[in-house]
């Protein structure tokens, strides 16, 4: 038997304790209900459509927050590394916010934006950028500077350069920015639901929480744990698709 | 901050350690950077900068070309919290949320740190409880939090214990990694001088794996200082959080950016005290490794 199996196997033995226990109510089953009972609420949930309505909101704003934060962390990124003058102003900047927790722009985008997707949008933004410009400008930092030399001597031009040869060659550390920008971003997004919005898995749990609809709580924590698990798998094995090709150069030399 | 360590490593040892231990470690980029290396550039342009974009909020500000009401100005913003520091509303505010951040954080450092060397030592056990660590590592920690009021209300424990589940994760699988990349043949040295299995580990996997092992408590850190303030956002009667939080409904903008400026100067020092401690331990980590070899 494969260890992957063993390891399925866990994760059922542990969720066959926990069902015993909450019908041996060695935990208050008011507060952690038994996981059949969570299923349950999670079929009705899905059944009636308001689950696909709170991730789809969700969703759309971690879309269009982590595509606005790979824009922006990228190209200023891309630009910090390649301009001097530009890092140089931007650092201090750079250094005071980073280190600040991104949840505390909540408050400030709540009384420019309001409590809908703009003020959530940004939010998401806001902290998924920093992953991602800190990783790009190291990975245009490391480019071996023959590679440089190279595109120099062929005349390419200096945007041809930054796009065709460094971008590429910084493109593993982008994707690690990536990766860890959208994780970022789902924090964001699910926080800023549940301190402040109307809709989104945040919300729901929250709401859950509020009016005693514990199964619904806990399948709506849940569906955020799927929702992250799916990103990321799906970031890294774009990630091994994406850059099959930097680890054969890689492991070539 | 001098960031080039800590914003360059805050990413990458995290993502490695999220690409799962099983597989072969990938040979580009981020795991095989090179130690020192500037990121940002040092210099008078970087502080210059920042005055010039504050002196740029503090006119638009008082001629009134922004809302006065969203974006005060920055003298104003600088009064409050002049005032809200020496009146003892942020002394008394900042140091229930250090407390209650730092003790969670403790925990969680105390114990992943052991059970992560564990897991990471004996494979079995870590390749065994690989898919459920998988499943709840991208979990969003806040989402938690309505689950932990439920059990433990919304008073002290419920913050302690959200700080430490938030942490928990980037040290368990940091150190695991860490364990996991410690060479072998040391530990066969090791063995073939007949040290105990705890000695093993003690004086010679955990000093090894120590690198990782701080990537993962740096990573832990700003995690910790994050969900400690959502925790007092959503419920407390003090805490930073929450300050900043009830400014904001109550509408004074003005003590709102105050707050966030005391929460940014948090994260700074936090941070910068971490990298201090960080280079103490990484000195006497390359003292101990260089002499002998590694193997």
């Amino acid at each position: 038997m494969s260890t992957r199996i063993q390891g399925l196997l866990v994760i059922v033995a542990i969720l066959a304790a926990w069902e015993a226990a909450a019908w041996a109510s060695l935990v208050n089953p008011a507060f952690l209900p038994p996981p059949s009972s969570i299923l349950l609420a999670w079929k009705e949930i899905v059944a009636s459509g308001e689950l696909i309505q709170h991730v789809t909101t969700t969703m759309r704003v971690w879309v269009q927050g982590f595509a606005l934060a790979t824009l922006l962390g990228v190209s200023l990124g891309l630009l910090m590394g390649l301009f001097r003058p530009l890092a140089a102003a931007l650092a201090t900047t750079v250094e005071l916010l980073r280190p600040m927790p991104s949840v505390a722009i909540i408050p400030i985008a709540i009384v420019t934006f309001g409590l809908e997707d703009p003020m959530k949008r940004f939010v998401t933004m806001y902290a998924a950028t920093w992953p991602i410009l800190i990783n790009t400008l190291y990975g245009v930092r490391s480019v071996d500077p023959v590679l440089i030399d190279s595109a120099r001597t062929f005349r390419f031009s200096e945007p041809r350069r930054a796009l065709k040869v460094i971008l590429p060659a910084a493109s593993p550390y982008i994707a690690t920015g990536l990766r860890l920008g959208a994780g970022i971003a789902l924090i964001l997004v699910v926080t800023a639901e549940l301190v402040a919005s109307r809709d989104g898995l945040g919300y729901f749990v929250a709401q859950s929480q509020l009016s005693y609809r514990i199964p619904d709580m806990y399948a709506g924590i849940f569906s955020i744990a799927v929702v992250g698990y799916l990103l990321n798998l799906a970031f890294v094995s774009a990630e091994n698709r994406a850059l099959g090709w930097h680890r054969r150069l890689a492991s070539r030399q | 901050m001098g960031s080039t360590r800590q914003t360059v490593e805050l990413g990458p040892p995290e993502g490695a350690a999220s690409l799962g231990a099983s597989e072969p470690r990938p040979t580009p980029g981020p795991a095989t950077r090179p130690a020192a290396h500037r990121l940002l550039p040092t210099g008078l342009a970087g502080p210059l900068f920042v005055v010039l974009l504050l002196a740029v909020w503090e006119t638009l500000s008082q001629l009134k070309l922004v809302n006065v009401l969203l974006f005060p100005p920055v003298s104003t913003i600088l009064a409050r919290f002049l005032t809200l520091w020496t009146d003892n509303t942020f002394p008394s505010n900042l140091l229930p949320t250090l407390t209650r951040m730092l003790l969670g954080y403790a925990l969680a450092a105390g114990l992943a740190i052991p059970l992560g060397t564990l897991m990471g030592f004996w494979h079995g056990v870590y390749d065994r409880l690989e898919p459920l660590l998988e499943f709840l590592r991208p979990l969003p920690p806040v989402a938690v939090l309505p689950a932990l009021v439920l059990f433990l209300g919304i008073g002290d424990e419920m913050k302690v214990a959200i700080v430490l589940f938030g942490c928990f994760w980037p040290i368990l699988l940091n150190t695991v990694d860490g364990v996991r990349g410690v060479h072998p043949t040391i530990v066969e040295v090791a063995l073939m001088y007949q040290f105990t299995t705890a000695r093993i580990l003690r004086s010679v996997v955990l000093p090894a794996a120590l690198p990782q092992i701080m990537a993962g408590l740096r990573t832990g850190l700003a995690i910790a200082l994050i969900v400690a303030i959502v925790s007092e956002m959503i419920g407390a009667t003090q805490g930073l959080g929450f300050f900043i939080v009830l400014a904001q409904r109550g509408f004074r903008i003005a003590d709102m950016y105050a707050g966030i400026v005391l929460l940014a100067i948090v994260g700074y020092l936090l941070n910068r005290g971490f990298l201090l401690i960080e280079a103490h331990l990484m000195a006497w980590h390359r003292a101990q490794m260089s002499p002998g070899g590694e193997g």
